[in-house]
């Protein structure tokens, strides 16, 4: 009996020395992976010529009206002046749950870009927000809270100014509402959205993904 | 090769097929099973983990006794399943945010609790190496050819992405065979899994029953061979 659970504990003892082996050799690779990986991302929107500050230090987290959980909201900075701001938010409300957006604002208010991190949306109709598969998303590149006015923030098929994916319109509003949720805070927040210290441990990384978290 | 081997790679692929024959697995199977890539990806991970798992609980099957051999089963494949997780992370990033979380989920996969429980732990380790390459060759190749058909019948594309799993040269790879946006998106959707995996489940029957009543004819013609 007393041999039986030795060989288990053994075993155990063999299992955690091989694991936190693999750690060891891969906690950097992964770290930096993950790095490369939110870089790559925010550089879609604000090409690595365009800054000169630690993108992924110089972040804080914020709570967007409208959106769940805190929204991570990064800042690009030339020479110390503002060149753009980068908010990584999560709208609830896509048509098979989150959405993850990037929301790229110029310190004006205006929509550098947006582009689509994570969902769920249905293959062939609602995944046609991803750049790759459509250029439905560049249609905010440009907009401001201004143009179109406030109202006309929506779907054209609900009585909006924007673009409707056919057959997705749940989709399609849930984005562009994300967007002008977005778009709402920095207004309200103008002042200081540049001026908030940035916190050392922000929440995540955009495109770390939640792999593990089934 | 042994006549012995010969018979474990028949059961794996095709007499005793984890996806089509067992059945096991299907949590995984059906699931990432949307494009040829992703079969190919998670095949691989499943077919290292089968072969790991059985090289390392027949080596202990001598130590083992039967009380404890679940508990030492389930250790070892976790063990395995979290180093295949941490190297993706680490080196195949960009399928690993795509398979994410159904890396960890090839632990809940029955086809290597299954192999270790009936084959390994009984037989020396050569035999459980051909086992695991058996079995989890068996495996991958419905994975892939399910991921492929559904590939090609709901999104017209073959090997898309593939440069998440080989690097950019890759991307060479895809076949686009319909222009964008014509494909049946029932192909694609977990109904398109399940509807898959029958016809093929299907296919294989048919082909068994068709070489059993040529035998039967032969034996018919010709009594003496029998």
């Amino acid at each position: 009996m007393l041999k039986t659970l030795l060989t288990l504990g053994l075993i155990g003892l063999l299992a955690a020395a091989l694991l936190s082996g693999v750690h060891l050799a891969t906690r950097d690779r992964i770290a930096s992976e993950q790095q490369r990986q939110a870089l790559a991302t925010l550089n879609q929107l604000v090409p690595e010529s365009g800054y000169d500050n630690e993108l992924i230090e110089d972040s804080f987290s914020a709570w967007i009206p409208g959106l769940s959980t805190p929204s991570t909201i990064y800042r690009a900075r030339m020479d110390s002046e503002p060149v753009a701001l980068l908010a990584d938010v999560t709208t609830p409300d896509g048509y098979s749950g989150d959405i993850r957006l990037l929301v790229g604002l110029a310190p004006d208010g205006e929509v550098i870009g947006v582009r689509v991190l994570e969902h769920r949306e249905t293959p062939g109709l609602g995944d046609q927000i991803e750049l790759k598969r459509s250029d439905w998303i560049g249609q905010f590149a440009g907009k401001s809270l201004g143009n179109p006015p406030a109202p006309a923030w929506a779907a054209d098929r609900r009585g909006g100014a924007f673009d409707t994916l056919s057959s997705a319109t749940i989709t399609s509003s849930a984005v562009i509402e994300a967007v002008r949720n977005v778009l709402a805070w920095y207004s309200a927040n103008r002042d200081n959205a540049f001026e908030i210290k940035a916190e050392s441990n922000h929440r995540s990384n955009p495109g770390s993904g939640d792999s593990g978290n089934p | 090769m042994k006549a012995d081997s010969i018979e474990i790679w028949r059961q794996g692929l095709w007499d005793n097929n984890p996806g089509l024959v067992q059945l096991l697995g299907l949590c995984p199977l059906l699931a990432v099973t949307g494009t040829a890539v992703n079969g190919l990806g998670l095949g691989l991970a499943t077919l290292f983990v089968l072969v790991m798992s059985n090289l390392a609980v027949s080596a202990m099957r001598a130590v083992i006794k039967p009380e404890i051999r679940i508990p030492v089963f389930v250790l070892v494949i976790a063990t395995l399943v979290t180093v295949v997780d941490l190297v993706m992370q680490a080196w195949f990033s960009s399928l690993s945010a795509t398979l994410g979380i159904f890396i960890p989920l090839i632990v809940t996969n029955c086809t290597i609790l299954g192999r270790a429980e009936a084959f390994a732990s009984r037989r020396p380790i050569g035999d459980a190496l051909i086992d695991g390459l058996a079995q989890g060759t068996g495996f991958a190749a419905v994975l892939i050819v399910l991921g492929a058909a559904r590939e090609i019948i709901g999104r017209g594309t073959l090997m898309a992405d593939a440069h998440l799993l080989f690097g950019d040269w890759a991307r060479a790879l895809e076949i686009t065979f319909l222009p964008q946006q014509t494909g049946l998106l029932l192909a694609v959707l977990p109904p398109g899994a399940f509807i898959g995996l029958g016809l093929m489940v299907a296919a294989r029957n048919r082909i068994i029953r068709a070489r059993a009543e040529r035998s039967q004819t032969a034996d018919q013609t010709h009594p003496q061979a029998a």
